[in-house]
């Protein structure tokens, strides 16, 4: 790219992080936050639509199908915000159902808000196989999903399997979903199908999938980055011994070490986004997309947990914030894939490490 | 010492980064001498005059200087693919002091007098110079150096010891910090002074490392008189201008290539012990391999500051420690996978590919030079995060 289009970019990515401020605000108290936690459907219907309004499940759409046609680097950066924000809407879900069911009206009922349709692909843990062992075909759908973020708000689930996709209405016979709830406030579903009825679409779910281990590696880096800059702010006003804790050399050093795994993260997730939007492809694709996803999971957890740390007995509270971004952390890291996962895909995949 | 005929160089700014570097690239290839490449050791002038003359007589010594002092006037962007270039080919350092730091340093602050006589003799490869900054009692803390200078009518005189001095024993000039006001701030009382080495009264006494090299060593002044018209700057001004000459050094020490050079050892390494295919060696090989990726991606965001004609913020700290710890954990793992060769004093098989013992030993000091990574953590959380006291 050249230098004058690649400034063309971060404008536009500065432009998308700016318009997220008024629903994913990166300052400022988390109350609403608080209030929807472990409440069902754990996540505020009326934001997600204004989510909607705003385009923010239709970035990565065509624009024949609705969406802005915009790249990874835009997507990455809202679903950074959001991270940031701790908003509980399901983001990064709906956008991969989206992207699977591109063209078709059900994509539109997610794009407009009108319907919350969310995939059910998992079958197993630690796992990034879509297909499982469920059955769709002759119109009835047979298998057990699990893990599904923010289920309980969902209207309809769009089921991989052994034959294809489905949708599977939420409220349709042989349906049965149970939630459990999450360190972070929201829940897991789990989608027990005993011949329930299901309408087959084109496609899979395998695209999608990648994109959303990227732009969760990007949420956890939000994360990652919020909270830290809590910390420095900590370690400048919290008085012992006479002076700010932040004036003592070993807690300077391990911030140090913090900033360093910050910019680390952001060098991986925002790297790799770019080397997907210049046409990446094949296993170099995939293994950049491990890269950034054990990056952001392994130091997002590592920036939460030194966060308690540093902010001492208060840190452990549940009226502190910091622990609000570890918990949120902690449903993060593991989903579309841990760090082990992506780190044992990306030995696999053997690439040269200038991969992206 | 002998020396060479400068080429004026042609201007090669208008070429295309990627013309450029088929340029530089082809020329390497055919000029780079073959048994100088990835040297196990810094090299001495003795061994590498031969690669900066052919660089002289090219006109490519100094690629950051402006054309008009015979430099060739390069773009830092272009100056970075260079860099790049020589580091793929495995080209090893020459004694660059005068090319990095004396030129940059009198073009900027020096007399006409001074760039006349010093510039040229850089460029022919006649005065070949070291660094005299730190002394016995200022390492880290660089601004307490105590080795004085004293006027005396025309000239100074020089009394005092510096340390870790690279390639003294192959340079005939020093550029110096000296203490000339020792009632003022410890900052403020620092001149900068350039001193010919064959001044009686200085003695140089290399420092044997620890991987049996004497790359380092101490200078020792005893009444050194030398006039004080090769004094850079104003006096007491010296501070100044020595950190600024420090500020590019950290992108340069950086460069994941080092890193890079160790982990494709380690694989050689691994292949030759028979525990490539062994999960765990995977798992620590892939860890490594991640972590110079990530490196790589966050060490281009600051090339292209660069590129885009930008300076460099205190947070170019980290590159520095990122890169050199990392070169310490590859050449640490080199170490276990080795197994008994890993005592050896020479190369296994006498392959210097399989240099597991001397690779770990040269990577010892790089978290200490440059200024150590204690050093770059505190300048990351006072300059960077600006944590109190």
């Amino acid at each position: 790219m050249s230098a004058a289009a690649s400034d063309d970019r971060a404008e536009s990515v500065r432009l998308i992080r700016d318009s997220a401020a008024g629903l994913a605000p990166r300052t400022g108290d988390l109350r609403r936050i608080r209030a929807l936690r472990f409440e069902d459907p754990g996540f505020d219907r009326a934001v997600w639509k204004q989510m909607c309004e705003m385009g923010w499940p239709g970035l990565r759409l065509p624009e024949e199908a609705g969406g802005s046609a915009l790249g990874m680097a835009e997507y990455c950066a809202i679903a950074e915000e959001v991270g940031a924000a701790l908003a509980p809407e399901p983001l990064v879900s709906a956008t991969m159902a989206a992207r699977a069911l591109a063209g078709t009206p059900h994509a539109t009922a997610i794009l407009t808000g009108e319907r919350l349709i969310l995939p059910a692909w998992q079958e197993r843990p630690n796992t990034l196989d879509t297909k499982g062992d469920t059955t769709t075909a002759g119109g009835k759908a047979n298998g057990r999903k699990i893990f599904i973020p923010q289920a309980a708000g969902a209207d309809a689930f769009l089921v991989s399997g052994k034959d294809g996709l489905a949708l599977v209405e939420r409220d349709a016979p042989g349906v049965t979903l149970t939630t459990e709830r999450t360190q972070d406030g929201g829940n897991f579903g789990t989608l027990s199908l005993e011949n329930a009825p299901c309408t087959p679409v084109p496609g899979d779910l395998t695209e999608a999938l990648e994109e959303a281990a990227l732009a969760t590696a990007a949420s956890l880096l939000g994360v990652m980055d919020r909270v830290f800059a809590m910390t420095v702010d900590y370690l400048k006003t919290r008085v012992q011994f006479g002076k700010p804790i932040g004036s003592f050399q070993a807690l300077q050093h391990r911030a140090a070490d913090l900033k360093i795994q910050v910019s680390l993260s952001r060098a991986s997730v925002e790297s790799v986004a770019a080397a997907l939007d210049n046409g990446l492809t094949g296993p170099a694709r995939l293994a950049a997309i491990s890269r950034a996803k054990a990056r952001a999971s392994d130091s997002g957890m590592l920036v939460c947990r030194q966060a308690i740390q540093l902010h001492g007995g208060i840190g452990y509270t549940d009226e502190a914030d910091p622990g609000l971004f570890l918990r949120k952390a902690m449903v993060l890291c593991n989903l579309y894939g841990s760090a082990t996962l992506h780190r044992t895909r990306f030995a696999t995949l053997a690439v040269d490490s200038d991969e992206g | 010492m002998t020396a060479v005929t400068p080429h004026q160089p042609e201007d090669l700014n208008h070429l295309s980064d990627d013309a450029f570097r088929q340029h530089i690239r082809q020329w390497i290839e055919a000029n780079y001498p073959p048994e100088l490449r990835n040297p196990p050791k810094r090299l001495h002038w003795s061994e590498n005059q031969v690669w900066y003359f052919k660089l002289a007589e090219q006109g490519w010594l100094c690629p950051s200087w402006p054309r008009e002092h015979g430099g060739m006037g390069l773009s830092a962007g272009k100056q970075i693919i260079m860099v790049e270039e020589y580091e793929r080919h495995g080209v090893a350092r020459t004694n660059d002091h005068g090319i990095l730091m004396v030129g940059p340093l009198l073009i900027a602050h020096g007399t006409q007098d001074q760039r006349d006589f010093f510039l040229p003799k850089i460029l022919a490869g006649e005065h070949i110079w070291c660094q005299g900054y730190s002394e016995p009692n200022a390492g880290s803390d660089l601004a307490s150096l105590r080795t004085e200078a004293v006027a005396d009518g025309d000239d100074w005189i020089i009394n005092g010891s510096k340390i870790w001095t690279t390639l003294a024993n192959d340079a005939n000039w020093i550029f110096l910090l000296v203490r000339t006001d020792k009632t003022a701030k410890k900052q403020e009382g620092i001149t900068f002074l350039l001193v010919p080495m064959d001044t009686p009264g200085i003695t140089v006494r290399p420092i044997w490392t620890i991987d049996l090299h004497d790359e380092f060593c101490e200078v020792f002044f005893d009444n050194v008189r030398v006039p004080q018209k090769w004094t850079v700057g104003a006096v007491n001004q010296g501070w100044t201008m020595a950190k600024a000459l420090l500020g590019h050094e950290r992108i340069y020490l950086g460069s994941a290539k080092l890193s890079q050079y160790a982990l494709d050892r380690l694989k050689t390494l691994a292949d030759r012990m028979g525990v490539a295919e062994d999960p765990d060696f995977i798992d620590r090989y892939t860890r490594l391999k991640l972590e110079i990726a990530d490196l790589k991606s966050l060490h281009a965001t600051y090339v292209d500051v660069v590129r885009r004609g930008e300076e460099l913020g205190p947070d170019v700290s980290m590159l520095k420690v990122i890169q050199t710890e990392l070169f310490q954990k590859i050449t640490d793992t080199m170490m276990e996978v080795a197994g008994e060769n890993a005592a050896l004093l020479e190369p296994m098989e006498g392959n210097r590919e399989l240099n597991p013992s001397g690779l770990f030993l040269q990577a010892r000091p790089s978290t200490i030079y440059g200024g150590s990574n204690e050093i770059q953590r505190n300048i990351l959380a006072k300059n960077v995060l600006r944590l109190p006291g």
